[in-house]
C-alpha cells in the first residue's frame, strides 16, 4: 500500500517539473529569439533602406540643405575619428605598458580604476565639457581639434585596457628571456612586448575606432556641422560627420533627408560590422577560437 | 620608460580630474542657486528671458526662472529600471539557451549575434525607433496592452504615438543586454562539469541544473553585471532623445507617456539654455552633468566590488 | 601571410592612411565660409539660397543647419556662427548687452496652427487665442468642448482628448505664438507669458517635439494633436492632410492664412519699425490681418573677423534682400514667406551696411 503511493506521487511531480521544464526552456528560448531577431531587423532594416537610398552621388557630391550627398560627412567622420585615434593611440598605449609592466601599487590600483570610472562617463557629459571648454572658453569654435580631442577622452580608457590585456598575455618567460640578454625596459617593452602584443593592442584600437565612428553625442557640440569637405583647419571650422546626418535628418519631413539618414546609417553600421569583424578574425587568428 | 609611460598613466587620473573640477567649478552658481530643490521639485524654467533680470538667492537670475529636475530623475530611473528587468529576463534566459540548450559548435556564433546588439551605435538605434519601433508598437502591441488599462494600472489609454517611457525603456534593454550575458555566459561557462553531472545523477532535470545550480552561484555576478547596465542605461543619450518623447516638466502617467532623461535632456536643451543671458540654465545643466559623473563613478564601484575584476569592455 | 606579418605592415599603413586627409589638401586662396544656424522655419529658404548664391558667387561658402531660433540667437551671441537664424527679436536685455549684435529682417513670414482631425475632411476650423490659451492650459480638454463648437457651428468634432503638441527646443514659433495668446489673453499673459522657451502648464498627454519637422511628425503620428507650425512647412501640412485652423484676429474676424491676409497684417505695423527693427507683429489691426506673423531675422555681429568675411556677409545679405535675387518670388514663394515692404528693406540695408 505504502509502496503504491510512493511511487505514484513522484510520477505527478515529475510530470510536473517536466512541464515547469519545457516551459522554461520555451522562455529562454523565446528570450534569444527576441533579441537574435531584433539585432537582425536592426541590421535588415538598415541594409535595405540604407541600399536603396545609396545612389551615385552619395560620395561624390556634399550634402545641399536637405539634399545631395555624403561625401562631406563621409570625410568628416573618416578625420574625426581618424585624428581622435592619432592623438589617444600613443598615450593610451603607454598608460598600458605602464599598468601591466610597472604599474604596483596604490596608483596604478587608482588609474586602473579610475579608467574604468571614465568608461561609464556618458559620452554627452563629455559632449558639454568639449563644448564649454574647448570650444567656447578657448575660442576653438566648432572644430576637428575640438571634436577629436573629445572623443578621444572617450577612446582613452578602451586604448589603455586592451593594451594592458594585450601585454598581460605575453608569457612571462618572454619578459624573463629578454631582461635575462641584456635588455633594457625600453628594448624590451618596444622591441619585445609590444611586437608580441601587436595583435591584441591593434584590436583594441580597431575597436575604440568604431566606437569613435558610431558616436553622435560628444560631436554634437563640438564638430558642429558644415555642408563642405572639411579643408584642413584644426580650429574654426566645423566638420561635418554621419552620425548628425542620421540624427538630424530622420526628422525632417522631406523623403531626400531620410534618403541621407539611411545612407548615412548604412555606411556606419557597414564600417563598424568590417572592423569588428576584422577584429575578431585578428584575435581569433592570433589566439585561436577562444579568443 | 617607466617614467615616460608612468607620466603618461597620470594622463588618466588628469583627465578625469580637469573633467570633475571644471563641472563643479562651471557648476557652482547654479547649485547656489538651486538648491537642494533642483532634486526635490519639479520644473525645468529659463523664465522670461523678455524681462529684466533680477537677484534672486544671491544671484542674477530671470523671472520666474527655475530648475527642478524631478521629471528628469523620474524618467532617468523609471526608463534604466524599467530596461534592466527586462534584459534580466531575457539575458539570463537567452544565456542559459545559448549555454545549457543550442549545441557547443553554434554557442559562439549564436552568442556573437547578441553580444553585435553593443556594437550598434545608440543614433542607430534611435533611427531604428522612430522608423520601425515606436510606430509598430502604437500601432499594434500598445493597443493589446491598453485593454488590460482597466485592470492593470499604468497601462491605461492614452496611448500616444510610441514616443515614450516604454519604448525608451525597450530600446535601452536591447542596448543593455549584451553586457549581461556577456558576463553571465563567460561564469556559466567556467562552471566545472563535474558540478553539473552531479546534479543530474541526482535526478535533475537540465532545467532544474541551470536554474537551481548553475544560476544558484551567480547572485553576485548577475547584481554585478546589471549594475553595469543600469549605470549604461542611465547615461544613454541619443537612442532616448529620438524616442523618448523629450518631455518637459510633466511626470510620466502611464507606460506610454513621454519621458525625458537626464543624459538626453543635455543634448536637447544645451543650446536654448545658451539661450539665457545668466548663464545659469546652462551652469544648471553642468549640475545635471554632475549627477552623472557622480553615478557612473558609484555604479562602477559598485560593480568592481561585486564583480571583482573590472568591467568588460567589449562584449 | 602570416597574422604578424599583416600586422607590422598594416598598422603604419593604417596610421598613414589616416594621417594623409591631416594633411592641408590645398594651397588656392580660402574661399569665405559663413555658418548659418538657428530657426527651423527659415532653414529651408536658407537651404535654396545657399545652393543659388553659392553657384553664383563660389568664392564664399554657405553651411547651413536647422536648430532652432534659441540656438541661432545664443550662436551668434557666442560667435559661434557668422549668421543665427531667428523668426523672434532680441530681448531689449540682450540688445542692451550686446549692443554689437545686430537683428536684420530678411523676411515675413507666418505661423499655422494645424490639427490632425481625421473625420474632418479638410474642414478649417476656426480657433480663437483664448480658446488656444485654454487648450494649452488644459482647461478645454476635448475637441467638443462647448468654447470650440460654439465657434465652429455645424462642424461635426469628436468627443476626443486633445493632444497637445508644443516645442520643446527654445524656438521662436514658440516666441510668436506665446506671443499670440499673450496679446489676446490676460490668464495667459499672467500665469505663462512669452518667449522662445515658456514654462508651459502641465497638460495630461501632451507632446514635446524638436523643430517644426517634429511638430510636423508629431501631428502626422497623434490623431487628435494640435500643434502650431511655421509657414514653410505648409507643403508637408498639405502633403499629411492635416487641417489649418482660421485664427480671429484684433478685428474679431477668423482669417485664414493667405499670402494676402500675411501681407495686411504686415502692412499695418511695419511702419512703425525702428531702426534696430525688433518689433512684433503678431495680433495687427486690420479686418484681413492674420494674426500670427512675423519678421525672420539673422542675427549677425558688426565686428566680424575679418573684412574679407564682412565683404562677403553685406553682400550676400544683401543679396537675400533683393527683390530679383533672394527676395524673388522663386524662393519666398517656396516657403510661404512674404517679401519686405520696401521701407523695411531699406532699414535691412542700412543695419547690413554696419557690419565690417
Amino acid at each position: 500500500m505504502s509502496e503504491i503511493r510512493r511511487r505514484t506521487l513522484p510520477r505527478s511531480r515529475i510530470l510536473r517539473r517536466r512541464l515547469t521544464a519545457a516551459v522554461g526552456w520555451s522562455v529562454a528560448a523565446a528570450a534569444f529569439g527576441v533579441l537574435a531577431l531584433a539585432m537582425l531587423h536592426i541590421l535588415g532594416l538598415t541594409f535595405l533602406r540604407g541600399l536603396s537610398a545609396l545612389g551615385p552621388g552619395i560620395f561624390t557630391r556634399n550634402t545641399e540643405g536637405m539634399a545631395g550627398g555624403l561625401r562631406n560627412a563621409v570625410v568628416g567622420t573618416l578625420v574625426l575619428s581618424g585624428g581622435a585615434l592619432l592623438l589617444v593611440a600613443p598615450l593610451g598605449m603607454a598608460v598600458g605598458v605602464y599598468l601591466s609592466e610597472f604599474g604596483r601599487g596604490r596608483f596604478a590600483t587608482s588609474v586602473r580604476f579610475l579608467s574604468d570610472v571614465l568608461v561609464g562617463v556618458p559620452s554627452i557629459v563629455l559632449g558639454y565639457f568639449g563644448y564649454i571648454a574647448l570650444v567656447i572658453d578657448l575660442g576653438w569654435r566648432f572644430s576637428l581639434a575640438a571634436g577629436a580631442i573629445t572623443l578621444a577622452i572617450l577612446m582613452l580608457p578602451y586604448v589603455v585596457r586592451t593594451t594592458e590585456q594585450a601585454l598581460r598575455r605575453v608569457p612571462t618567460a618572454l619578459r624573463e628571456a629578454a631582461y635575462a640578454l641584456g635588455g633594457n625596459d625600453r628594448q624590451v617593452v618596444l622591441r619585445i612586448l609590444m611586437r608580441a602584443a601587436a595583435p591584441g593592442i591593434l584590436t583594441g584600437l580597431l575597436l575604440a575606432l568604431t566606437l569613435a565612428t558610431g558616436e553622435t553625442a560628444p560631436l554634437l557640440y563640438t564638430a558642429g556641422w558644415s555642408n563642405y569637405v572639411w579643408h584642413g583647419r584644426l580650429t574654426h571650422q566645423p566638420v561635418a560627420y554621419l552620425t548628425y546626418v542620421i540624427w538630424s535628418f530622420i526628422g525632417e519631413p522631406f523623403r531626400s533627408a531620410h534618403r541621407l539618414a539611411y545612407a548615412a546609417a548604412f555606411l556606419i553600421v557597414v564600417f563598424i560590422l568590417l572592423i569588428n569583424g576584422g577584429a575578431r578574425l585578428i584575435l581569433a587568428r592570433v589566439f585561436g577560437p577562444d579568443r | 620608460m617607466r617614467r615616460i609611460t608612468a607620466a603618461a598613466a597620470a594622463a588618466v587620473p588628469l583627465v578625469l580630474a580637469v573633467i570633475t573640477g571644471f563641472l563643479v567649478f562651471y557648476a557652482a552658481r547654479a547649485i547656489r542657486f538651486n538648491g537642494i530643490g533642483f532634486f526635490t521639485t519639479n520644473g525645468w524654467s529659463i523664465g522670461n528671458q523678455y524681462a529684466n533680470p533680477i537677484q534672486m538667492h544671491g544671484v542674477l537670475a530671470m523671472p520666474g526662472m527655475h530648475f527642478g529636475i524631478v521629471f528628469l530623475l523620474v524618467g532617468t530611473l523609471a526608463s534604466a529600471a524599467l530596461a534592466l528587468l527586462f534584459a534580466f529576463v531575457l539575458g539570463i534566459g537567452a544565456t542559459l539557451f545559448l549555454t545549457e540548450i543550442v549545441p557547443g559548435r553554434l554557442t559562439r556564433p549564436l552568442s556573437s549575434l547578441v553580444e553585435l546588439l553593443a556594437a550598434i551605435p545608440s543614433v542607430v538605434y534611435g533611427l531604428w525607433g522612430i522608423v520601425f519601433l515606436a510606430p509598430f508598437l502604437a500601432r499594434h502591441v500598445y493597443p493589446l496592452f491598453a485593454r488590460l488599462g482597466a485592470v492593470v494600472p499604468f497601462l491605461g489609454r492614452p496611448i500616444g504615438a510610441g514616443y515614450g517611457l516604454l519604448t525608451s525603456a525597450l530600446i535601452l534593454t536591447l542596448m543593455i543586454v549584451p553586457f549581461i550575458t556577456a558576463i553571465l555566459r563567460d561564469a556559466l561557462l567556467a562552471i566545472p562539469a563535474e558540478l553539473r553531472e552531479a546534479a543530474v545523477s541526482l535526478g535533475s532535470t537540465r532545467f532544474e541544473v541551470a536554474t537551481r545550480v548553475l544560476l544558484r552561484g551567480q547572485g553576485r555576478t548577475l547584481i554585478g553585471a546589471g549594475i553595469l547596465a543600469l549605470g549604461r542605461a542611465l547615461g544613454e543619450t541619443m537612442a532616448v532623445l529620438m524616442v523618448s518623447g523629450n518631455a518637459l516638466n510633466s511626470l510620466p502617467e502611464r507606460i506610454y507617456s513621454p519621458i525625458s532623461t537626464m543624459a538626453a535632456f543635455i543634448a536637447a536643451q544645451l543650446d536654448s539654455a545658451l539661450g539665457d543671458q545668466t548663464g545659469l540654465a546652462v551652469r544648471s545643466l553642468a549640475e545635471i552633468a554632475l549627477v552623472l559623473l557622480v553615478i557612473s563613478i558609484l555604479t562602477n564601484v559598485l560593480s568592481r566590488l561585486l564583480l571583482r575584476a573590472s568591467p568588460p569592455l567589449h562584449v | 601571410m602570416s597574422p604578424r606579418r599583416f600586422l607590422t605592415s598594416a598598422v603604419p599603413a593604417l596610421l598613414l592612411a589616416l594621417a594623409l586627409p591631416v594633411s592641408p589638401l590645398r594651397a588656392a586662396p580660402r574661399p569665405v565660409v559663413l555658418s548659418e544656424t538657428g530657426s527651423t522655419l527659415l532653414y529651408p529658404l536658407f537651404n535654396l539660397w545657399a545652393a543659388r548664391y553659392t553657384r553664383l558667387v563660389p568664392a564664399t561658402r554657405i553651411t547651413t543647419e536647422g536648430t532652432g531660433s534659441g540656438t541661432g540667437i545664443a550662436q551668434a551671441v557666442s560667435g559661434l556662427v557668422t549668421l543665427g537664424a531667428s523668426d523672434a527679436y532680441l530681448s531689449d536685455f540682450l540688445a542692451r548687452r550686446h549692443p554689437n549684435l545686430l537683428n536684420i529682417p530678411l523676411a515675413i513670414s507666418s505661423q499655422m496652427v494645424n490639427y490632425h482631425l481625421p473625420h474632418l475632411d479638410g474642414r478649417a476650423l476656426r480657433l480663437s487665442g483664448p480658446v488656444l490659451a485654454a487648450i494649452y492650459e488644459g482647461r478645454i480638454r476635448r475637441w467638443n468642448a462647448p468654447a470650440i463648437a460654439a465657434l465652429n457651428p455645424g462642424v461635426p468634432l469628436p468627443a476626443h482628448r486633445i493632444v497637445v503638441v508644443h516645442r520643446s527646443d527654445g524656438s521662436g514659433d514658440t516666441f510668436i505664438f506665446t506671443q499670440y495668446l499673450t496679446f489676446t489673453t490676460p490668464g495667459w499673459k499672467q500665469r505663462v507669458g512669452y518667449g522662445t522657451t515658456v514654462n508651459w502648464p502641465a497638460v495630461p498627454g501632451e507632446i514635446g517635439a524638436t523643430g517644426n519637422p517634429g511638430m510636423v511628425e508629431a501631428l502626422h503620428t497623434t490623431p487628435y494633436a494640435i500643434a502650431y507650425v511655421g509657414v514653410s512647412y505648409a507643403s508637408a501640412i498639405r502633403r499629411e492632410h492635416l487641417g489649418t485652423a482660421r485664427l480671429e484676429n484684433r478685428a474679431g474676424r477668423f482669417v485664414a492664412l493667405t499670402p494676402a491676409t500675411v501681407e495686411a497684417a504686415a502692412r499695418a505695423r511695419v511702419g512703425s519699425t525702428p531702426a534696430d527693427e525688433r518689433l512684433s507683429l503678431v495680433d495687427a489691426p486690420g479686418a484681413n490681418a492674420y494674426p500670427i506673423v512675423n519678421y525672420e531675422y539673422v542675427m549677425v555681429r558688426t565686428h566680424q573677423p575679418s573684412a574679407r568675411t564682412a565683404r562677403a556677409l553685406r553682400r550676400f545679405l544683401n543679396w537675400c534682400l533683393a527683390s530679383r535675387e533672394g527676395s524673388a518670388p522663386a524662393f519666398l514663394d517656396a516657403v510661404g514667406f512674404v517679401r519686405l515692404p520696401k521701407a523695411v528693406r531699406a532699414i535691412s540695408r542700412h543695419q547690413i551696411a554696419r557690419i565690417h
